[in-house]
């Protein structure tokens, strides 16, 4: 046990730098001034000056500089923002994100599972064609269009919550709704192929053969081993989710992380890139390990394919 | 079952609790007046802003000497006594700062504070957008700046030399241009003495990358040599203070708007305090820029003992959220303090302007300085027909144009067609401008046929410019050789994702009406900016603010050589002219001088075609008083009162 | 996941095809979208002429309507009989629909630009899954093939991937590669565009289905009928092409159906950011977009919300139960791993 955690915590690590090596010559290649604020143009000597002073100009030199301070969590400066460093911007939008995310993803896991049960268990019945084409157009409705619509929806036709912005708890329902959804049709689709397979598997045979209750068997022992591929999605999607989506922040003018993503990238904005990026990153990579050993303990059989 | 529930229960109270804490913790008063400011301030620091709502911050938590009329924007007393002393030449101005004049903290304003902000606004590193108004202006500042540029780039390209990595040709030219060059050029082979061309530079790059001098030596004298002389070199800047209160700026030329300018954010104060957060040297980088700590805007910073953020505006920031609110509240220090009705003000940020327009609409905000939305066309209507009393349009100060690439014979391996005045004309004839206004964009803009915004500026009379007449058009692209758009290169037109409709229409006019084809190119805008700025388009889309009530602030741009000509365009009679208006004291003849060279542009070369004049949508709540719209948008919120 | 590759050999492809017309959803779906396919392909010919004709007068923004409010002038240019090859009557008939759907910001036949629209997305979508499919099998093959110490730097590569921030990946990667792909390819910045659209889309969609190929290969290897082949002495060309492809042909298919959908997704997301594909042509994300920025309180737009977003759902609804079905049909076991 401990020894596959030590080596999987060593792959994070390598991963990490990869990432932040991968990063770098993205940002390395992006064009644009980063310092240029309007359309006004700078003296090339000043603006050569400043790209010297932030490194910039030479890459060997930036690439360590921005490692080391990444390490103890400074970003350095953002240029977009230039009173504001990288690693300020991340601490005031990351929780913001995160609170958001973080009850999405728990909403969708509490309604999709059950859903995915319930249309498993009623294969090919109405309830489950229903489902399955509820969640279908879930799935292809592009955020911004369900964002758009709840918003008409819950703020000008029926107005009972804020339109937009951050700080109270009637802000919260309709960013985690809309973030949630295409969350609920993933897990309901995974909870109900899973559940589906475990249905027809050996043991579950045996348990209704010795008399378990329908409702014992379905919620209880198939979806023990039917939520096993719920988790191991829940993982990489909490990391989605609490870096924050741009358009769910765009929608309903939430101050998150996501914003970030895009517009640091279209900004040529390095510091805040590679700072998103790690953030990304070092939560993608941990959650995946807490994933795993989550995984490890509910299931040992794993450890053994490794 | 029983391996996860206790997961999902634990986990999601936990998750509960954690939101709950997280917003009792943060639970906010409302302010006694609110107001949007779409994408949140880039910058509280005055000397490097360049956009509007960053000004509207700044003018309300510093004071300049002077400060605008809340009406008209014209200049009237601010932290000085109101108007300054003139001398008779016009060239000098005494301002003399008021006694009650205080900081945030009770200090008194000094005229030291004036030339340290004013001097930051034009150091290289501090300065940024805005260092033309110093050097275009004020006496001595021009060769200051440029002393320091040069001192700046020589530095940086020594810096880079003395570690033992190269140097590329432009750092070379930089290095050649400063008077350590002396020093240097014996030690190279004698074919470098005078100006370079590219491919000198190229070489020269070579040649220092490769010598053996000691360049840590030269470095350090040449750094040592600039610090020591840096303020000596600044007291030949036309700015003196005379005793504590009185601040005397000698002008370079008479500026019959000077007092206009000395309301722009470039010239506020800065309190001294700000001098703990130098990040340098003896006062410089290694590259000779002066740096300060970006946190010094921060009302909470307190590194080095610095006391946060002190201003001497009618307010004070009291509170800044990255990217959610900005809280100002009344300066008890200031003079005005009693008369100020709004004690606290928010600034919100709503990234999405339409959900701003919701939050107006249900009452969350009082007041939008700009309804930049997808549909503004349906507010514009709802203004312009009284049914929203609350809407209101500003003629801005302030033009959309077409530039012209008018230098580069070849773009991408194609000819350019546009070094030719007549296709420019042409395609300027081509376009249906009303269409652009009133079909398309329909937000009760200003058709434009000039560069400068018609009846803005008192005295000055703009001319005409063209009417659309597609057969002139067609005739003049035969005679340059398309007829029919045959042989005409495909047309790139380079703009940013906002010009989107504009430019589709723009691209079709020309497609129908000439012939030509034209190719969009919509780009990200700081991509945008670099193409544009190394002239790598066509046609390309752009637009000019009015920094200062005169026509120069829009003509200057088509210098010969002006940083900002970004359409490369070059006429010797229009710089003459300019020249001459610069040099004239009589204010009628000085503004028909630039009206013939406004006449210039938009009736015979073409660098651009203008499109329109913004009108700007602005949404004061009834129950707000002391809000005025204004071609600058600026907004004193001293004056504003609520009665909700 | 330990699925029995052996119970999915080829010879069941009769009882798969049976399986998936069993499937009313599905069936249904793959009409539609034949159907879909079939009108936006024939009306190619006009729709490449009509989709930007602009009208700034009555048109802008004009609501749906049964007979058009343009002027059979502004068509003039496509009406002529000799360029549409003696078919005037179909133009006329074209003609009819201008206004069927309402008119956009620039009196733009709305219906002229979701029939092309249709098509520019589902062509993104098709060779984003393509780019895909070729690239996630070959290296999810090669991994498990080659094995060991290789197998494990290649999806070492894959979960590094896996581990940046797809939208950000995608936007630097656009900026960063447009400047030169456009010169390279003379300057046409569209194609230039599409191409990058299309290889960053597709570029982040290998990821899965490299997992999922290598899973399934490596399952197969141990199968006693590879086993019994490679015993009797087959090449490694030889038991790719006899016994591997053909038994990893099955997820790789429903992968791709499912692909194609979340590609126009992803092309609609970058729409809504303004760096998708270069206006004038439209994408139905990008309509969709367009159709999101003018809805507002005051006056309602409509039809250019509903129509577009009705075709893109329309669209990845049958996409995306046709994939469903396939699954169900070819491999209802194995099948979860391809959703991961």
């Amino acid at each position: 046990m401990i020894r596959h955690l030590t080596r999987r915590l060593t792959w994070a690590m390598v991963t990490l730098i990869a990432v932040y090596v991968i990063t770098f010559f993205m940002v390395v290649m992006v064009p644009g001034q980063p310092f240029q604020q309007s359309d006004r143009n700078m003296p090339i000597e000043v603006e050569r000056a400043l790209r010297a002073q932030y490194s910039m100009d030479n890459n060997w030199l930036y690439f360590w500089e921005f490692l080391g301070g990444a390490v103890k969590l400074d970003f350095g400066p953002s240029f977009t923002y230039n009173d504001w460093t990288c690693t300020q911007i991340v601490a005031h939008a990351l929780p913001i994100s995160a609170t958001i995310g973080i009850l999405a993803i728990l909403f969708a896991v509490l309604v999709g599972v059950p859903l995915g049960v319930i249309s498993a268990s009623r294969r090919n019945t109405w309830l489950d064609v229903s489902i399955v084409s509820g969640v279908l157009i879930g799935i292809s409705l592009p955020t911004f269009v369900t964002g758009a619509a709840l918003l008409a929806v819950f703020t000008v036709a029926w107005p009972i919550l804020p339109i937009g912005g951050w700080g109270t708890l009637q802000h919260l329902p309709l960013p985690v709704i809309t973030l949630s959804l295409p969350f609920i049709a993933y897990i309901c689709r995974l909870t109900r192929m899973a559940m589906l397979d475990a249905l027809s598997s050996d043991y579950i045979r045996t348990a209704i053969a010795k008399g378990v209750s329908p409702h014992d068997v379905l919620w209880t022992h198939a979806l023990k081993v039917a939520f096993l591929p719920v988790l191991s999605y829940v993982g990489p999607a909490t990391a989605q989710a609490v870096t924050g989506s741009f358009v769910v922040e765009k929608v309903f003018g939430v101050p998150g992380m996501g914003q970030h993503f895009v517009n640091a990238a279209l900004n040529a904005d390095a510091g805040l890139i590679m700072s998103t990026v790690l953030v990304f990153s070092v939560s993608l990579i941990s959650l995946n390990f807490v994933i795993d050993v989550l995984y490890a303990w509910l299931d040992p059989r794993i450890i053994m394919a490794y | 079952m029983t391996a996860f529930r206790p997961f999902t229960w634990v986990g999601s109270t936990l998750a509960i609790a954690l939101v709950f804490a997280f917003f009792t913790s943060t639970q906010e008063t409302p302010a006694d007046f609110r107001y949007v400011n779409s994408s949140g301030v880039h910058t509280l620091d005055p000397a490097r802003m360049s956009w509007s709502q960053d000004f509207r911050v700044a003018l309300n938590i510093w004071e300049g000497l002077t400060t605008s009329d809340p009406r008209t924007t014209q200049a009237q007393a601010g932290a000085a006594m109101f108007p300054p002393q003139l001398s008779s030449d016009q060239l000098t101005y005494t301002f003399t700062i008021r006694e009650d004049a205080r900081w945030s903290n009770g200090d008194p304003v000094l005229a030291s504070d004036y030339i340290r902000g004013w001097r930051r606004g034009m150091e290289p590193g501090t300065g940024t957008d805005y260092t033309f108004l110093f050097t275009d202006n004020v006496a001595g500042a021009s060769e200051y700046v440029h002393w320091r540029q040069r001192a700046t780039g020589a530095l940086t390209a020594m810096d880079r030399l003395r570690h033992g990595w190269d140097i590329d040709e432009q750092a070379a030219l930089s290095l050649s241009r400063h008077p350590i060059f002396h020093d240097i050029q014996p030690h190279l082979p004698p074919s470098f003495f005078t100006d370079f061309d590219r491919d000198q530079g190229v070489a020269l790059a070579k040649q220092l990358s490769a010598s053996t001098l000691d360049w840590g030596d030269l470095y350090q004298r040449t750094f040592d040599q600039h610090v020591a002389k840096m303020d000596q070199r600044f007291s030949t800047v036309g700015l003196e203070a005379a005793d504590d209160k009185t601040l005397v700026v000698r002008l370079l030329r008479p500026c019959p708007y000077f007092l206009d300018l000395t309301s722009f954010p470039s010239f506020l104060p800065c309190h001294a305090s700000v001098e703990l957060l130098r990040e340098s040297v003896a006062g410089l980088t290694p590259e000779g820029l002066v740096v300060y700590d970006p946190q010094w805007t921060k009302p909470g910073c307190r590194k080095n003992g610095y006391p946060g953020l002190i201003t001497n505006g009618p307010y004070y920031v009291s509170d800044w959220k990255f990217k959610r609110r900005l809280r100002m509240s009344a300066n008890p220090f200031h003079r005005a303090f009693d008369t100020i009705s709004s004690r606290t003000i928010d600034m919100l940020v709503y990234e999405n302007t339409s959900v701003a327009l919701m939050a107006y609409e249900a009452g969350e905000v009082d007041f939008l300085p700009g309804m930049d939305v997808p549909y503004d066309h349906e507010i514009a209507k709802l203004a312009q027909t009284g049914q929203r009393p609350d809407f209101h349009i500003c003629k801005t100060f302030a033009t959309y144009f077409m530039s012209f690439n008018c230098i580069d014979k070849r773009i991408e391996d194609r000819p350019n067609p546009f070094i030719d005045a007549r296709v420019r004309r042409a395609f300027a004839l081509a376009v249906d401008k009303n269409a652009i206004v009133n079909a398309v964009l329909q937000r009760g803009d200003l058709v434009a046929h000039t560069f400068i915004p018609p009846d803005a500026l008192q005295g000055y009379h703009s001319s005409s410019g063209i009417q659309m007449d597609v057969a002139k058009a067609k005739q003049l692209l035969d005679e340059a050789g398309y007829p029919d758009g045959n042989n005409l290169p495909a047309v790139t037109l380079l703009y940013v994702p906002s010009d989107e409709r504009v430019c589709q229409a723009l691209a079709r006019m020309w497609e129908t009406n000439l012939g030509a084809t034209v190719e969009l190119r919509c780009q990200e805008t700081k991509s945008f900016a670099e193409d544009k700025a190394n002239h790598r388009f066509m046609i390309a889309r752009g637009n000019w603010y009015g920094d200062y009530y005169d026509p120069t602030t829009f003509l200057d741009c088509f210098n010969t050589g002006n940083g900002n000509n970004d359409s490369g365009y070059s006429n010797e009679a229009y710089d003459k002219l300019l020249n001459r208006a610069r040099n004239t004291a009589n204010t009628t003849q000085r503004l028909s001088l630039l009206a013939q060279a406004e006449r210039i542009i938009v009736e015979k070369d073409f660098p651009i075609i203008p499109l329109l004049h913004y009108s700007s949508p602005i949404a004061i709540k009834p129950y707000v008083s002391g809000l005025y719209p204004n071609p600058r948008l600026r907004f004193p919120f001293r004056y504003v009162s609520v009665d909700r | 996941m330990q699925s029995g590759a052996a119970d999915n050999l080829v010879h069941t492809r009769q009882s798969r095809w049976s399986r998936f017309r069993a499937n009313r959803l599905a069936m249904v779906s793959l009409f539609v979208f034949a159907s879909v396919l079939l009108i936006v392909l024939t009306t190619l010919p006009w729709t490449t002429r009509w989709y930007n004709i602009q009208s700034l007068d009555s048109a802008v923004r004009a609501a749906p309507m049964i007979s058009p409010v343009v002027t059979f002038e502004a068509y003039g240019v496509a009406l002529n009989p000799s360029e549409v090859s003696g078919w005037p009557k179909l133009s006329r008939l074209m003609w009819q629909t201008t206004s069927w759907m309402g008119h956009d910001d620039l009196g733009r036949s709305l219906f002229h630009r979701i029939l092309p629209a249709t098509l520019l997305s589902l062509i993104i979508g098709g060779c984003a899954a393509f780019i895909a499919v070729v690239v996630g099998s070959t290296w999810g093959a090669a991994a498990a093939l080659l094995g060991g110490r290789a197998d494990a730097v290649m999806m070492r590569m894959v979960d590094v991937l896996y581990s940046l921030p797809y939208i950000l990946m995608v936007i630097l990667m656009k900026v960063a590669i447009t400047r030169p792909l456009t010169s390279l390819l003379d300057g046409h910045a569209m194609l230039a565009q599409l191409i990058i659209l299309i290889v960053a889309i597709g570029g982040v969609s290998w990821l899965t289905l490299a997992r999922v190929v290598r899973g399934q290969v490596l399952s197969l290897r141990t199968q006693p009928f590879v086993e019994a082949a490679r015993a009797n002495g087959a090449g490694v060309f030889y038991l790719l092409r006899r016994h591997i492809l053909p038994n990893v042909a099955g997820p790789i298919v429903i992968y791709a159906t499912l692909v194609i959908p979340q590609a126009i997704l992803q092309e609609s997301f970058l729409s809504f950011l303004g760096i998708g594909v270069q206006q004038p042509i439209p994408s139905l994300g990008r309509l969709a977009a367009d159709g999101v920025e003018a809805v507002n309180a005051f006056v309602g737009f409509w039809w250019l919300i509903a129509y577009p977003c009705g075709a893109l759902v329309v669209t990845l609804i049958a996409l995306n139960f046709i994939g469903d079905g396939l699954r169900d049909a070819i491999d209802p076991k194995s099948a979860q791993e391809t959703l991961l």
